[in-house]
């Protein structure tokens, strides 16, 4: 009844077997991930075996195909996938990814498509799973498009999800994620992005959801003109902890990447956002901004902020602003002194602490959609 | 309206108001003059509620009522208004809904409805354009990037929606030109009614040219030094703090 799967797959799923099994999970006291201590008993509770993907997909046809079907030759090949899936696995968490190699999309866009209509995938994850999902994304050269990804479920699960993009010439991605993930779930992504010459990765990861998350960003702008901009917003509450962990690269002359970070952190929640910029040789006339902003709404939130920069060029403007701290108690009273009750006040200011963030995003249907669910996630504390 | 008496009050520990009296009958206005650090700013707040401004003794009522007793919010809806002196952004939220939110939060504190949606905007499109507010500064945040004139006719803005019984104003005259001191003081002139009493604080007696007052407090050292008529002001100016 099986179908074989190619080689390059068996022995991909052989190589990440091989090298998950000599590092094990990253620790606590291992770089990186001080500030995310993964539950040392993930591989025990879920890792007995990998549960069925449960996807759904709306937008235009003929564009995404289940990574299955492409390596037992279902579907005609894609002539990228091989190279971009054989690129040597960054940490364990790949390894692990490579090592089940198996559920997941494929989605392939076509030199010069424009898709004004967004690609929209939710996964949702089910009590007791263990999910190793994976996405391959390829916008060939002057392409455009939009993909929406909407992750949810509920109960306890372990989603650990490997995402590789290329952006072609001169092309434009993006990439919008509603991580709703269940509060009990632990949902690792890693992302790894190329971005071709005059190409655009354009990425809002908006985070209401999992006890722990870790979104961990890479991102090699590889010509000149490659553009990164990676925002985000997380509201947290309870004792859930949200990562963003990025590595830009920047590996050509003018390159620009921008990152803007939010976080409104509740009750014991934990905000962590590390971010490595890597200025190349060569790379002359790099921008790279990064921002990074917290509210915090209890003594016992935490935010944690380790920007880091590593410049080998010239010519090189490179800009962190870091801020965190409770909510602006002037402002409050100003409000309070117009005649709005504290509570109220206090949520109109987090709406606010939230718009700019959300100002970086450029589609006002979905700037929108995460202005309700701020809306939602406020009128629940 | 207002009364205040033998208020004494502290900041950080620190004693600022010592035993001040004052009071405001309505339909008038009194201006409080006094020189830097005599304690203006901090009457107001105490006044308004600020968080860390802490009454040690005396008293404050409205119309009767004891407002050293509410929040800032209840203050705001017994009808007390303080154009504050340093106008606080509010990165994110939009003027406009700053506005319907305030104008709608003292509805709902005095039970009523909130206002129709339209009859909101047409209110504070008329209201702004009388202080020469254009749209561009209602699409912004709240004092985000606002000349210093700008924050001091949004103050004026607010005032005239909210339609305060009791309204301070804290040196809204400070960091305006001839032309937006006319237009504020006109602004100020036109909420002036039986009903209403004014508190206006200032260092300069040139706002009281165009708002005339029908007393004129001198404060120094955190209590009232000197009370007067209108004369009192030019008097102040001409002699300097010094001689009050
Ligand atoms: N938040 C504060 N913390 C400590 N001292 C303050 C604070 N606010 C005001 N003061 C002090 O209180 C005194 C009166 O200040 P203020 O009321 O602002 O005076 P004015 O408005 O008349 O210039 C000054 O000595 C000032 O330094
Ligand atoms: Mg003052």
């Amino acid at each position: 009844m099986k179908t074989p799967v190619a080689s390059w797959v068996t022995t991909l799923r052989a190589q990440g077997a091989g090298a998950f099994a000599a590092a094990g999970l990253p620790r606590a006291d291992q770089d990186g991930w001080r500030h995310t201590p993964l539950p040392p008993d993930l591989m025990t509770r879920f890792g007995a075996g990998v549960a069925p993907l449960d996807v759904t997909y709306a937008g235009p046809e003929g564009l995404v195909h289940k990574l299955m079907d492409c390596y037992t030759g279902a579907v005609p090949a894609l002539e990228w996938l091989e190279g971009l899936q054989s690129r040597p696995a960054r940490g364990p968490l790949w390894a692990l990814a490579n090592a089940h190699l198996r559920d997941g999309v494929a989605v392939d866009i076509p030199e010069g498509a424009a898709l004004d209509v967004p690609l929209v995938l939710t996964l949702t994850g089910h009590d007791g799973q263990f999910l190793m999902t994976r996405t391959a994304i390829h916008l060939g050269p002057g392409a455009r498009a939009t993909i929406i990804e909407h992750h949810r479920g509920a109960g306890s699960y372990w989603n650990n999800r490997l995402s590789q993009i290329v952006v072609g010439q001169g092309a434009h991605l993006t990439h919008i994620r509603f991580q709703g993930n269940s509060t009990d779930a632990v949902y690792t992504q890693t992302t790894a992005v190329e971005v071709s010459g005059g190409g655009t990765y354009e990425a809002f990861n908006f985070v209401t959801g999992a006890a722990l998350s870790r979104l961990e960003l890479h991102v090699d702008l590889l010509a000149p003109g490659a553009a990164a901009r990676a925002h985000g917003l997380s509201l947290l509450r309870g004792s859930q902890l949200a990562d963003h962990t990025t590595t830009i690269a920047h590996r050509a002359r003018g390159c620009e990447s921008a990152q803007h970070l939010g976080f409104i952190l509740d009750r014991a929640a934990r905000g962590v956002y590390q971010g490595r910029v890597r200025v190349e040789p060569g790379a002359d006339g790099t921008d790279a901004q990064q921002r990074s902003r917290a509210v915090l709404l209890s003594d016992q939130a935490r935010m944690a902020t380790q920007p880091e920069l590593e410049i080998f060029a010239d010519d090189v403007q490179c800009a962190h602003g870091a801020t965190c701290g409770a909510l602006e108690g002037s402002a409050l009273f100003y409000l309070r002194a117009r005649g709005v009750p504290e509570a109220q006040a206090r949520a109109l200011l987090l709406q606010g602490f939230a718009a700019e963030v959300l100002a970086e995003v450029a589609d006002a249907d979905t700037r929108a959609a995460m202005e309700e669910r701020v809306t939602t996630w406020l009128s629940a504390a | 309206m207002l009364h205040i008496d033998n208020l004494h009050a502290a900041v950080d520990g620190k004693a600022i108001l010592n035993g001040l009296t004052l009071h405001v009958p309505k339909g008038q206005v009194h201006a409080v003059m006094g020189p830097n650090g005599s304690g203006k700013s901090t009457l107001a707040y105490v006044l308004a509620g600020r968080p860390g401004y802490e009454v040690t003794d005396g008293t404050a009522a409205l119309d009767g009522q004891n407002i050293l007793a509410m929040e800032p919010e209840e203050r705001a809806a017994a009808g007390l208004f303080l154009a504050f002196q340093y106008p606080v952004e509010v990165p994110g939220v939009g003027f406009m809904t700053f506005l319907k939110t305030a104008i709608n939060a003292q509805r709902a504190a005095r039970g009523e409805e909130p206002m129709p949606a339209l009859d909101l905007l047409k209110s504070i499109r008329k209201a702004s354009r009388a202080l020469g507010i254009g749209d561009d500064m209602l699409g912004r945040a709240v004092n985000a990037g606002f000349s210093g004139g700008e924050k001091k006719r949004a103050e004026v803005l607010q005032m005239a929606l909210l339609g305060p019984r009791c309204a301070i104003l804290d040196e809204t005259d400070s960091g305006l030109d001839v032309d937006a001191l006319k237009t504020v003081a006109d602004g100020v002139n036109a909420l002036r009614s039986p009903d209403r009493a004014f508190l206006i604080i200032t260092h300069y007696q040139r706002l009281l040219d165009h708002i005339v007052p029908d007393r004129v407090h001198v404060l120094s050292q955190g209590r009232i030094a000197r009370s007067g008529g209108p004369d009192l002001a030019q008097e102040v100016e001409a002699q300097g703090y010094g001689a009050a």
